[in-house]
């Protein structure tokens, strides 16, 4: 035993296989090694040394994995698979076997907001994704702990900026802060950690929590859907809230572009979903203030996935591609983001492909009249 | 014994080299299946895509003797896809296309990888039914349902994927292609190699296509659920369920510690408290289900049922059928180390049964819990083991598993309703079948694989 993982924690999954059409990386192989059963079988030869963390197919595999988690609402036996993934990249990704890239962006990810706005974090940032170990939602696509229904203004609770969102989509909690007049917002606030938790730096990433729970005492607002999955784990899930559970749309008029109400479609927060149970409060709210279209699979990841865009931009963009085929095939006009990674995603696949599809982010959506629409 | 370099390069050439795996990191994930406690690493793992790339490999293992082990999504609870002896591990994962639906002549043609719920939902949107449905259905692959024999939800009423395959393509383990049956019911001619390759769980030879029967789908469904003081007294509303001249689609038991490790998983709303819970529903005409339906839970009321209730609607019944298929792996939530069986007795005897596992279990000291098909007889007593590395526990487990299997022969029942003999229960088929018929699967064995490379240390060895 080589004291990797948590013993319990790997030990719960049973190779039932119930996770393999859940995962994205499955259906795109058919290979059980990429799968997530497959995956923890390879964590378990790797805990009893049956594999050295040299082994190819265990660096492999654990850069492949998308760290979508959409494997953990499916799992009848509970298993925390984001942790194990976690636990997992911790090792395997120890000095040399770390992803240079992973590596500048944990860094940069660090450095004072300032700097970042400035310089190359606009360029190379991409969007953390929490992971969490204590909240995961019951059945698929059951929420297992709604939000708290606890007016965020006027009681203390602070906006969480984020720090590749502030930099890169400035906009953004400019609109939270029109949509949620009464937040704190305080300037100094550092980085969450989800990025370093996901990269092989967890730690590093829980203390990061911890740090910005200490700077941003009680409740912490977060247009970051994985951001608001890691804090959530690390500081608790009753300390932390994402946009749309909080936000009050019962006042706000319809969206409306060339004399309609506009058409709009969600890209769920892989971690938003899978880690916090939050899928149904961005739909109630996109479907009372515009007309809400389903897309087939936006449960699924969009392969932005934290870091995997950059790392693995091939295997990326052939996700994106399939998932941008089927929300132009739904004839939406905005497709509303609740994640800066995801964001990023599906702006930059939109515009290269040049849809008449407009990629926003939920905040953005909701105060600008037309959504973000194209206007023709 | 480690594959020549030769060999690799052999399989390569048939299969192309991105579809064969020979690393130990890559040939882990493949080692074992959802049987647990058997682990062997193969020596290669191939993935071909066709018919021809099938049977081009099994010729080469034949002529090197080489073990092969055919292999779906590895969902199996019997160990049937484990590589005991080593070898080369085929995949069936490619080859996923389905061929054909046929709403005039009531049937599918599909590749072997196909996932059976794939297969379930092509059949829907031709407002057809394909009704055997085993718990992993959303895993499984229909050419891994032929070769177990799966069984599933609603066997009582619509029986099991035996009831549905009328031809099959297969490749001999010396590489000859075979078409058993056909598109027809009646079809006489010749030995009925379909039935016999169904259920033999890929040691007769590999199935590359499967012609499926369907049938038109029910106009409508409904379930409900009746909550009892314990697993006995749910055994005896199925008794008077069944002999009222009620076939239900569905007739499911948990005991107490399945409903709460369900509802550990899926949050329903079921009562935690309960002995017993027996799932009931069917399908056919709104009236009839209506009809049946209340009178499934008048018997239940009357055998002493202390709450009944019927699902509101579509998505509430098939969210209680999904939970209860997640019944094994969330019993898992309740120790690391899940041992599942699927002893099956005549139905009158459910109740009989239920009582002496009880007795077995406290006989050996370990923890039991029993779900399953109350309907056509077929038990689920799953051991729950702590700590996957307590050996004494383990071996008190199988002890009491002995004597289950033992109980089950005595009742005029089988070892395995469903789930396989693979290796896991290979020991334990003897009792059953006695001297002359394992000799007789042996004689047929060879006959259909003389190198006798097909799956080797399972059926017929």
């Amino acid at each position: 035993m080589t004291g990797v993982f948590d013993p319990e924690e790997l030990s719960r999954c049973i190779s039932c296989g119930f996770c393999l059409p859940a995962c994205p990386t499955y259906a795109a192989t058919g290979d059980e090694a990429s799968s997530p059963r497959g995956r923890i079988n390879l964590m378990r030869a790797l805990e009893t040394g049956r594999l050295d963390a040299d082994d190819p197919t265990l660096l492999e595999q654990s850069s492949a994995c998308l760290g979508c988690r959409a494997c953990e609402p499916v799992c009848p036996a509970g298993v925390p698979y984001g942790s194990l993934l976690e636990q997992w990249r911790d090792h395997q990704w120890r000095g040399r076997h770390r992803p240079p890239l992973a590596r500048l962006l944990t860094i940069v990810a660090s450095l004072p907001p300032v700097v970042r706005a400035m310089g190359w974090g606009r360029f190379v940032l991409p969007a953390g994704r929490g992971i969490d170990k204590a909240t995961r939602p019951a059945t698929p696509g059951t929420p297992k702990q709604p939000a708290q229904p606890t007016p965020p203004a006027g009681t203390g609770a602070s906006l969480m900026l984020g720090c590749f969102e502030r930099a890169m989509f400035p906009n953004v909690s400019r609109a939270a802060r029109t949509l949620l007049p009464g937040l704190k917002v305080p300037d100094d606030q550092g980085c969450c950690g989800a990025l370093h938790a996901h990269n092989g730096e967890s730690t590093k990433g829980r203390a990061l929590a911890r740090r910005l729970g200490e700077r941003l005492p009680g409740r912490i607002v977060t247009t970051s859907g994985g951001c608001a999955a890691h804090l959530a784990d690390v500081i608790g899930r009753d300390r932390v809230a994402e946009l749309s559970e909080v936000v009050d749309v019962s006042a706000l008029p319809e969206r409306r572009v060339a004399g309609r109400r506009v058409r709009v479609t969600l890209q769920d927060s892989c971690h938003l979903r899978n880690g916090l149970g939050v899928w149904r409060e961005p739909r109630e709210i996109l479907s009372a203030v515009a007309d809400f279209v389903e897309t087939p699979g936006a449960n699924e990841c969009c392969g932005a996935a934290g870091t995997h865009s950059l790392l693995r931009p091939i295997e990326s963009r052939r996700i994106l591609d399939r998932k941008l085929d089927a929300i132009e095939a739904g004839g939406a006009d905005v497709v509303v983001a609740v994640n800066p990674g995801c964001l990023r995603q599906l702006r930059t696949g939109l515009r290269r492909r040049k849809s008449r599809v407009r990629a926003v982010h939920l905040a953005e959506f909701l105060t600008k009249p037309d959504g973000g629409a194209r206007t023709r | 014994m480690p594959l020549s370099t030769d060999l690799f390069d052999r399989l390569r050439a048939i299969v192309g080299a991105e579809h064969v795996r020979h690393t130990t990191g890559d040939l882990t994930p493949y080692a074992r299946d959802a049987t647990p406690l058997f682990d062997r690493l193969p020596d290669a793992v191939v993935f071909p895509a066709d018919t021809a790339e099938v049977a081009a490999v099994l010729r080469l293992a034949t002529e090197h003797r080489v073990p092969v082990v055919p292999r779906g999504a590895g969902s199996n609870l019997c160990a049937a896809t484990v590589a005991l002896n080593g070898g080369i591990v085929l995949v069936t994962t490619r080859m996923n296309r389905i061929r054909e639906i046929s709403p005039t002549e009531l049937l599918a043609v599909v590749e072997p990888g196909v996932t059976t719920a794939a297969l379930a939902d092509a059949a829907t949107a031709h407002g057809l039914l394909f009704p055997p449905d085993p718990g992993s259905r959303t895993v499984s692959t229909v050419g891994g349902n032929v070769a177990t024999c799966a069984g599933g939800l609603r066997g009582l009423k619509y029986g099991v994927t035996r009831n549905y395959v009328l031809g099959l393509e297969a490749v001999l383990p010396t590489g000859e292609v075979i078409r058993t049956g056909g598109r027809l019911w009646k079809d006489v001619a010749g030995y009925d190699l379909t039935r016999l390759l169904t259920g033999s769980e890929g040691t007769l030879a590999v199935i590359t296509e499967i012609t499926m029967a369907l049938l038109p789908a029910p106009a409508d469904t409904g379930t409900g659920i009746a909550y009892f003081p314990d697993l006995a007294h749910a055994g005896r509303a199925v008794a008077d369920i069944l002999s009222a001249g009620i076939v239900p689609a569905t007739l499911e038991f948990l005991d107490r510690s399945c409903v709460n490790a369900v509802e550990d998983f899926a949050d329903l709303g079921l009562r935690r408290d309960a002995g017993a819970l027996l799932l009931f529903g069917d399908d056919g005409t709104s009236d009839a289900v209506r009809r049946d339906l209340n009178r499934m839970a008048e018997l239940c009321d009357a055998a002493g049922a202390t709450e009944w209730t019927l699902a509101e609607d579509v998505a509430g019944a098939e969210a209680l059928l999904t939970a209860r298929r997640c019944s094994l792996p969330a019993l898992s939530r309740l120790g690391s180390l899940t041992i599942l069986e699927d002893a099956t007795v005549p139905r009158p005897r459910i109740a009989e049964m239920v009582d002496r596992i009880d007795a077995i279990a406290d006989r050996h000291t370990v923890t039991i819990a029993t779900f399953g098909h109350a309907g056509d007889g077929n038990l689920h007593p799953t051991c729950v083991v702590a700590d996957p590395n307590d050996t004494e526990s383990i071996e008190r487990a199988h002890a009491a598993f002995d004597d289950i299997f033992r109980t089950a022969i005595e009742l005029g029942g089988t070892i395995t309703g469903e789930h396989g003999v693979g290796a896991a229960k290979l020991p334990h088929l003897r009792a059953q079948l006695g001297d002359d018929q394992m000799q007789l699967l042996s004689r047929i064995k060879s006959a259909f694989d003389p190198a006798r490379i097909l799956n080797p240390g399972k059926l017929g060895s």
